[in-house]
């Protein structure tokens, strides 16, 4: 019995020791999600894109002679839960360095953590200021709501000629700043081609457009600016059409879902125009590759989330391959230096020191209830951070 | 005048929504005493059962029939097996049991029919209507005559059958009630069916409304429909809908012509602090 004992314990030790041996030889790159919880579908998207990621690297050698390993643990879209699990990919897993995959909650909680610990992050859609300003070691391969604001406003003017404009925003740090980068540049850059006419808040738990649609009515605009996640703006849509408001309706990327559609219905999502980072029209053949292998592969349109999430991982990839180091301050220094990278949301032109990424903005309209090709923001004017 | 009149309408949606939810709360606090949190997750089941079932047969009807009937097995289980065995302790024991059954329905859900948003594309029988120049679209319409039926019937067997008077016995002393030969525990289970099968009605109702089926739509109603049957006075069915509909208008009117992005939640919370502080048995409860 007590020799049963050793052995079975000697057995264990040998499994952990060949567990061990078996990690030196990958890299791993830890993610955290929100697998659970009110933000699971987005989650979801992150987990079914880097998948994708990870199939195509390995399948392409790995880096560095090494096969590439993601860590992926689910913060229900909960700081306090992403803290731990943070310490837990550092200490435990051992990650070189980590794709921020959930919301900005959890995301700005945990950049402190890697740059005190000399892991780079790249966040993936996180859009709070935070994120980045915990220091150098943090990026960010989405937008900032200014930037968003200025080129959903750049699309209003420029692209659908709108005159008066009511403003529908979420009480939130995105919205707010979204809000202000939209009202800056019709402020300032729009030489008086639109006024607003109204602006109104909503905060982010509401279900219920219609008070606000309806005043929205009587201010009677060309063009409704409305801000949101796809289950706020599909409703919004929806309501206004029954409220038989007739005017554009822009959205940003948060309405970057096919759930869009879906909740908005068909015939009211029809002319729906949103800012975003991903193009569905994007002729090159990767992205082209993405979506329908996506599509095929997971039953369910990609969004702008995985798509996000997806070119954080492969900046960090190509960074480390580049600095030909699985250490931190080489892999941070390469991706501060990344030029030009080919990414599915479009060319990654760089970073700013800030850490913020500048690309062009995307405008997608919804035709036969698919996001397509509207127009694209270039002016560099506009899509600086 | 014609804004508030449509924000009126609007309100008074919004309020038939929390009343529908509401109802089954008031009920089983009235019959049990304990805080039914996962009513909420009853509600939730409500509006997937009526979705699938709608997918599978595209009857409204076999979808309210047979969600309703689902959703009041689903009450009566939670009574026998997590409520009843627990009403020996402390009312705090069934409340944190009832939360934990809520949290696990929201995951099962979302492990069962996944984390995404479905959608209800069904469109019930109402007309758009008119009235000098205001219109009332045939989604407020649905939910109007909906919430009125609901509440006639609730109203009738209450005030107007044995049953009712049975109920309300039990309601205000279940042992005396026992003794005057009421079989409390039926009066219960009955209780139950009654208001998980209006949860179902209000699940499917908002389902189509709003356009979506999600695995956590009933956390906000779980805490928010608490702080009404608060201020309706504990165990008041008409005291919880006079507030429900008090609090749809007033969420409404506030966002129509406030426009100060307060969480319509709020509201809820700030009358039920104010109703505990003046007046504690609430709009319609009997002080005890």
């Amino acid at each position: 019995m007590k020799w049963k004992g050793i052995a079975s314990v000697a057995v264990a030790v040998c499994f952990v020791w060949a567990g061990m041996a078996g990690a030196a030889e990958t890299i791993k790159i830890g993610v955290l999600a929100p697998l659970t919880g009110p933000a699971a579908a987005d989650g979801l998207s992150v987990q079914n894109s880097l998948q994708l990621a990870l199939e195509r690297v390995n399948a392409e050698g790995g880096i560095l002679g090494q096969k590439v390993e993601l860590v992926i643990y689910d913060d229900r879209s909960e700081a306090k839960d992403a803290i731990g699990l943070a310490r837990k990919l550092i200490e435990q897993d051992k990650i070189v360095a980590f794709v921020g995959g959930s919301y900005s909650n959890p995301t700005r909680a945990v950049a402190p953590i890697f740059q005190e610990e000399k892991i780079p992050q790249v966040a993936a859609y996180a859009v709070h200021p935070d994120v980045t300003k915990a220091g150098n070691y943090n990026f960010r391969n989405g937008f900032l709501g200014k930037v968003e604001g200025q080129s959903a406003a750049y699309a209003a003017v420029k692209m659908l000629k709108a005159k008066r404009i009511s403003l529908l925003t979420s009480d939130n740090d995105f919205g707010r700043e979204l809000a202000e980068g939209f009202k800056s540049y019709i402020a300032t850059k729009a030489g008086g081609a639109a006024t607003i006419v109204s602006a109104q808040v909503y905060p982010m738990a509401e279900k219920d457009f219609r008070p606000y649609l309806t005043k929205i009515k009587q201010d009677n605009p060309d063009l409704i600016l409305a801000s949101g996640y796809y289950f706020q703006t599909g409703p919004t849509v929806k309501q206004a059409r029954e409220l038989g408001i007739k005017a554009t309706i822009v959205g940003e990327e948060g309405a970057d879902s096919p759930k869009f559609v879906e909740i908005a219905g068909p015939q009211a999502a029809e002319g729906f125009v949103i800012v975003t980072n991903l193009n569905r029209d994007d002729k090159r053949p990767e992205v082209q590759k993405f979506l329908s292998t996506y599509e095929q592969r997971f039953k369910i349109q990609p969004d702008m989330v995985g798509a996000s999430a997806y070119d954080a991982f492969m900046i960090i990839v190509d960074s480390i391959k580049r600095a030909k180091s699985t250490k931190g301050p080489d892999i941070r220094n390469a991706i501060a230096s990344v030029k030009n990278f080919n990414g599915l949301t479009g060319e990654i032109k760089r970073f700013t020191a800030g850490g913020e990424v500048v690309k062009d903005v995307q405008v997608q309209i919804v035709k036969d209830g698919r996001f397509r090709y509207l127009g694209v923001v270039t002016d560099p004017d506009v899509i600086t951070p | 005048m014609q804004l508030f009149l449509e924000q009126l309408l609007n309100g008074i949606a919004m309020g038939s929504i929390y009343a529908l939810v509401t109802l089954g709360l008031a009920l089983v606090y009235g019959v049990m005493r304990i805080l039914h949190v996962a009513h909420a997750a009853v509600y939730t089941i409500g509006a997937y059962a009526g979705l699938y079932l709608f997918g599978a047969t595209g009857s409204l009807a076999v979808a309210f029939l047979g969600s309703m009937a689902i959703c009041a097995a689903v009450g009566v289980i939670i009574e026998r097996f997590l409520y009843f065995p627990l009403l020996k302790y402390p009312p705090f024991v069934p409340l944190i049991g009832s939360i934990a059954v809520l949290l696990s329905i929201e995951e099962a859900a979302r492990l069962v029919a996944g984390p995404y948003i479905l959608t209800f594309p069904a469109k019930l029988p109402f007309p758009d209507v008119y009235v000098g120049g205001i219109q009332i679209s045939s989604g407020l319409l649905a939910i109007y005559v909906i919430t009125a039926a609901v509440l006639l019937v609730l109203w009738y067997i209450t005030t107007r059958t044995e049953l009712g008077l049975a109920m309300r016995a039990a309601s205000q002393d279940a042992v005396i009630a026992g003794t005057m030969g009421i079989n409390s525990h039926a009066i219960i289970t009955i209780t139950f069916v009654i208001g998980s099968a209006t949860a179902a009605i209000a699940g499917i109702l908002v389902g189509i409304y709003y356009n979506q089926v999600y695995p956590t739509m009933g956390t906000v109603p779980a805490y928010k429909t608490l702080a009404l049957i608060v201020v309706g006075g504990l165990g008041s069915v008409p005291g919880a809908v006079i507030a429900s509909l008090a609090l749809g208008m007033a969420e409404t009117l506030l966002i129509g012509y406030a426009n100060i992005p307060l969480p319509r939640d709020a509201l809820a919370f700030i009358a039920m602090i104010g109703v505990l502080m003046w007046r504690s048995e609430g709009l319609l409860g009997s002080s005890r």
